[in-house]
């Protein structure tokens, strides 16, 4: 099976007065397509650095990173912000949606930056899936912390993207959403996205077919299937 | 389409800040407003002496006394001390002793000499103390002939005019302006009645119908008597000024240069530089006004633009501080797919708005300021189409300068460092 995402000797160096600090340390690993992985870890472990790379937002320091089979270090920024449009869904924990923005208009805006067509259709469609259709026109200051990750999924959707990314998408939510918030991601694996998670809590790393364990910012377990 | 909606982004931030966005704008309201009500007040100036230039006639010439330094006449003078153009030379010949006499109104008058005049006065100008319901008042008295009355269409309502054998005879005789005989002869006929003027007794013999007024002449005010009489009873033997007409429009260059050529050769002057008097046509008095009225609505307009930099420094200022506060909404932007580019679009397409209102609310504020100013003076204002183009350039213009630099900070940082911004 080819892999979608694969790292190898990936570090990210922060500078700390005149002490580095590895973020991540020699990260090798190898994601298929249409897997669902889980990455946990206990905070400071390189979880979020490991996101950031593999969704495009931040560069290594050093290593190699493909993104199918393309070494994401000779793309350009454009090139970049178009994969990010097109190929890629986050979902984050905090500041997930525009203030102030209706939900319609959150679901719609990756389509500002990318061609996707019926882009108002589709954001209906999806809005529909995850259950606030009678939400759509609500601004985002108007939602519970579990509406507003039900849009962010839907956002992540709406350009029909290969990999969902999402950062403890239920970190500030009670067990009964968490579990439906979960369970929307799980049916969206099963229609073919790969989706890489991560969470600090084992019952949601459940939810993977695959548990990769970080410490210190590097892989302890679950490096291969 | 994705212009259209990146457009839309922008306008949806400036209404999502509605107070904000105004108070960011009313810098550049003001500078425009500014800037448009003394353009539009400077026009209205203008154009009202300009219509008051052209009742002068456009045919006639001003003889003044005085070297010939006012205006564009001078524009021959290779002269190093010669005073510049304009303003600051506009008094040069005023104060001067006068040396146009009777005999230079004879020589111009002379149809074989100066074929193109067709009539030529002089006036002697001095004032009288009038009594009105008690009250004494100080009027200008004009010391003329007929031509005087031909020349600045002055027709005689009542009496008659002043003849030449009153020239002549030196005849004590006046006619008044009407406005000044209804104040002084309120109840009765002015005509036969006696007004004193300096020591010598006239004779009112006629009133003139009522003229237009304007701020350069008021006919109405005047009384004017044999400028003969008018010599013996100021003690002068010269014309304050005279005027000279000529026979069509096409003619008044022809008309200025002999009425020149006659003044010079009766003064005994070979050099046209060292003339003791100027000759203006209502052209030349135009251009000069015009320049004058010109420097100061520029000036004006400058000062007023200063303000336009300091509205779009406030437009920097609070753009600066919405990338700031925006900065994870960008980190969010560029984690969905926004370009550096779009990013940069977004965000000068806000400041361009928000300058661009600010120019037309502007432009409406600079109309009513010119419209309540003009209420207080006597012209209205004029807004011409070159002032609000300026104005909705300069201020676009404006949006798009001070835009730039927060745009560009905003569409150059890392998504990450954009993301976790706190």
């Amino acid at each position: 099976m080819t892999a979608i995402m694969s790292l190898k000797d990936i570090s990210k160096i922060y500078k700390t007065g005149d002490e580095d600090t590895y973020a991540l340390n020699k990260v090798s690993l190898d994601i298929n397509k249409g897997e669902f992985v889980a990455i946990m870890g206990p905070s400071g472990s390189g979880k979020s650095s490991l996101m950031h790379i593999i969704g495009l937002l931040d560069t290594a320091s050093s290593g190699s990173y493909c993104l199918n089979e393309e070494d994401v270090s000779k793309l350009s920024r454009k090139t970049q912000a178009i994969i990010r449009n097109q190929e890629i869904g986050f979902v984050f924990q905090q500041f997930n949606l525009l203030p102030r923005t209706s939900v319609t208009d959150n679901v719609l805006l990756p389509t500002i930056y990318g061609k996707v067509k019926n882009p108002e259709a589709k954001a209906k469609k999806l809005i529909m899936e995850v259950g606030l259709e009678k939400r759509a026109n609500n601004k985002s200051n108007q939602l519970s912390g579990g509406q507003v990750q039900r849009v962010a999924i839907a956002r992540a959707l709406v350009m029909e993207p290969s990999i969902i990314l999402a950062d403890e998408p239920t970190g500030n939510l009670d067990t009964k959403t968490s579990i439906e918030i979960m369970t929307l991601l799980k049916d969206i694996n099963k229609k073919g996205a790969t989706i890489v998670l991560i969470t600090h809590e084992p019952d949601i790393a459940k939810f993977a077919s695959r548990i990769i364990h970080l410490r210190d910012g590097r892989v302890v377990s679950g490096k291969d299937k | 389409m994705k212009y259209w909606m990146i457009l839309k982004q922008s306008l949806k931030a400036i209404f999502a800040n509605k107070g904000r966005s105004f108070l960011t704008v009313l810098g550049i309201i003001i500078g425009i407003g500014s800037v448009i009500a003394l353009i539009s007040l400077g026009n209205g100036v203008q154009s009202s002496i300009d219509s008051q230039i052209s009742k002068l006639g456009a045919t006639s010439l001003t003889i003044m006394p005085g070297a010939s330094n006012f205006g564009p006449s001078s524009s021959g003078s290779t002269s190093q001390t010669s005073a510049p153009k304009g303003p600051a030379s506009a008094g040069g010949g005023f104060g001067s002793a006068s040396t146009l006499s009777p005999a230079d109104l004879t020589s111009l008058s002379d149809k074989t000499k100066n074929p193109k005049v067709k009539a030529a006065t002089g006036a002697v100008n001095g004032t009288a103390i009038f009594t009105v319901k008690g009250v004494e008042q100080r009027n200008t008295i004009i010391g003329t002939n007929v031509d005087y009355f031909n020349i600045h269409n002055l027709p005689i309502k009542s009496g008659h005019s002043i003849s030449n054998a009153d020239l002549d005879n030196k005849a004590k005789v006046l006619v008044l302006g009407s406005t000044l005989a209804a104040e002084v002869f309120p109840d009765i006929n002015p005509l036969d009645q006696s007004v004193t003027i300096g020591t010598d007794t006239y004779t009112v013999v006629g009133v003139l119908k009522k003229a237009t007024e304007s701020s350069f002449l008021n006919p109405n005010l005047n009384g004017y008597v044999p400028y003969t009489s008018a010599m013996t009873t100021f003690g002068t033997s010269a014309f304050n000024t005279m005027l000279a007409q000529a026979i069509d429009e096409n003619s008044v260059d022809k008309a200025k240069a002999d009425t020149e050529a006659i003044l010079l050769k009766n003064h005994g002057i070979t050099d046209k530089k060292l003339a003791d008097f100027s000759i203006m046509s209502s052209k030349d008095l135009l251009t000069t006004i015009s320049s004058i009225t010109g420097i100061i609505t520029s000036l004006l307009a400058g000062i007023a633009a200063i303000s336009l930099v300091v509205g779009g420094i406030g437009i920097m200022n609070i753009m600066l501080v919405s990338v700031t506060e925006r900065t994870r909404e960008i980190g969010l932007r560029k984690a969905v797919g926004a370009k550096t580019s779009d990013i940069l679009l977004q965000f000068i397409v806000e400041a361009v708005v928000l300058t661009l209102a600010g120019g037309i609310l502007g432009i409406g504020l600079g109309y009513l300021i010119g419209l309540v100013a003009a209420r207080f003076m006597d012209f209205t204002p004029i807004v011409t189409l070159e002032a609000i183009f300026l104005a909705v350039g300069v201020s676009s213009a404006v949006g798009l300068v001070f835009g730039i630099y927060p745009a560009a900070k905003a569409a150059l940082l890392n998504p990450i460092d954009a993301l976790r911004y706190e």
